[in-house]
């Protein structure tokens, strides 16, 4: 055994020794500050009918971009012809074209 | 709550999980003496160590939905305060060098005592021993410091570390043996220094 190995060990034997720090017991007040510091930095965990609305909320979303996209052409296409309707169903525009 | 009824832990787990601030209460005095025997064992200087207690119970508290029962409380809740203190211990400054002129004149006639003298160190002289093992343990890293402290201190078994750490045993014996020949290191570079 090395001189190191000795003297540690003497060492760490007389340190053992030494009587424990004190009372292991929380002091007065620590807990109850602890449970508030706690409870005030936590926010709340959602309730179960919170989490199922969010998730809810989201696939609701999803089905409506995939309908916007599934459906864009018919939409564009919708807004297309309102003008050539709009064109046949104005009286001002059919006295202008029987005019000319 | 009675002191002659075992502490119900599973169900005082449940209610602080429900926000009652009694029963977190109950948690923190029940687990106050394991808490503070680690912050104590490990405390950085200049930290005090009911900061370092409520610290690591804070953190206890945020994390209390992730605990999943596959380990006992107690070994779950002894992680994260080994880690809160090395996470607290890494944030100071190591100490650069130990020399003679760092140690007190009866920490230095304990040494020179220990070295040349067959005997065992004298029971006065115990909390000066502590002091010299601490400014040693001091120069360590953090997870090396607490190897050493847990075999050497606290005398505890290769698997009651890997328990408490969460380290597997292969990287606790790894660390220890490192850490051993640092240690080693660190006694000769101060036994080698200029005595004033």
């Amino acid at each position: 055994m090395s001189t190191f190995d000795r003297t540690w060990r003497k060492l760490a034997a007389a340190a053992r020794r030494t009587p424990p720090a004190g009372d292991e017991s929380a002091p007065y007040g620590f807990s109850t500050r602890v449970a508030a510091l706690a409870f005030a930095a936590q926010p709340p965990s959602p309730s179960a009918f919170a989490r199922l609305s969010l998730r809810a909320a989201v696939v609701a979303c999803l089905l409506a971009i995939v309908a916007v996209a599934v459906n864009f052409s018919a939409i564009t296409g919708a807004f297309d012809d309102d003008s050539a309707v709009a064109a046949n169903d104005d009286p001002i525009a059919e006295v202008i074209n029987q005019g000319s | 709550m009675p002191e002659d009824q075992p502490f119900d832990l599973a169900g005082c787990l449940d209610r602080v999980r429900k926000r009652d601030q009694d029963a977190a209460r109950d948690l923190v005095e029940h687990l106050h003496p394991l808490v503070i025997r680690i912050a104590r064992a490990h405390l950085p200087r200049r930290v005090a160590e009911e900061d370092l207690a409520q610290e690591i119970f804070l953190k206890m508290f945020t994390r209390i939905d992730q605990y999943q029962g596959n380990v006992p409380f107690t070994h779950w809740v002894s992680r994260i305060a080994v880690t809160t203190c090395i996470d607290q211990l890494r944030a100071q400054k190591r100490r650069p060098e130990l020399r003679w002129a760092d140690l007190s004149e009866r920490e230095t006639q304990v040494l020179d005592s220990a070295v040349s003298n067959e005997n065992d160190v004298a029971p006065d002289d115990a909390l000066e021993a502590r002091e010299l093992v601490h400014k040693l343990l001091d120069r360590l890293s953090p997870q090396d410091r607490l190897v050493i402290q847990y075999l050497d201190l606290d005398q505890k078994t290769i698997a009651e570390i890997s328990a408490l750490t969460g380290w597997n045993q292969t990287l606790v014996k790894v660390r220890a043996f490192r850490a051993r020949r640092k240690l080693q290191r660190f006694y000769r570079e101060l036994t080698e220094s200029e005595r004033l």
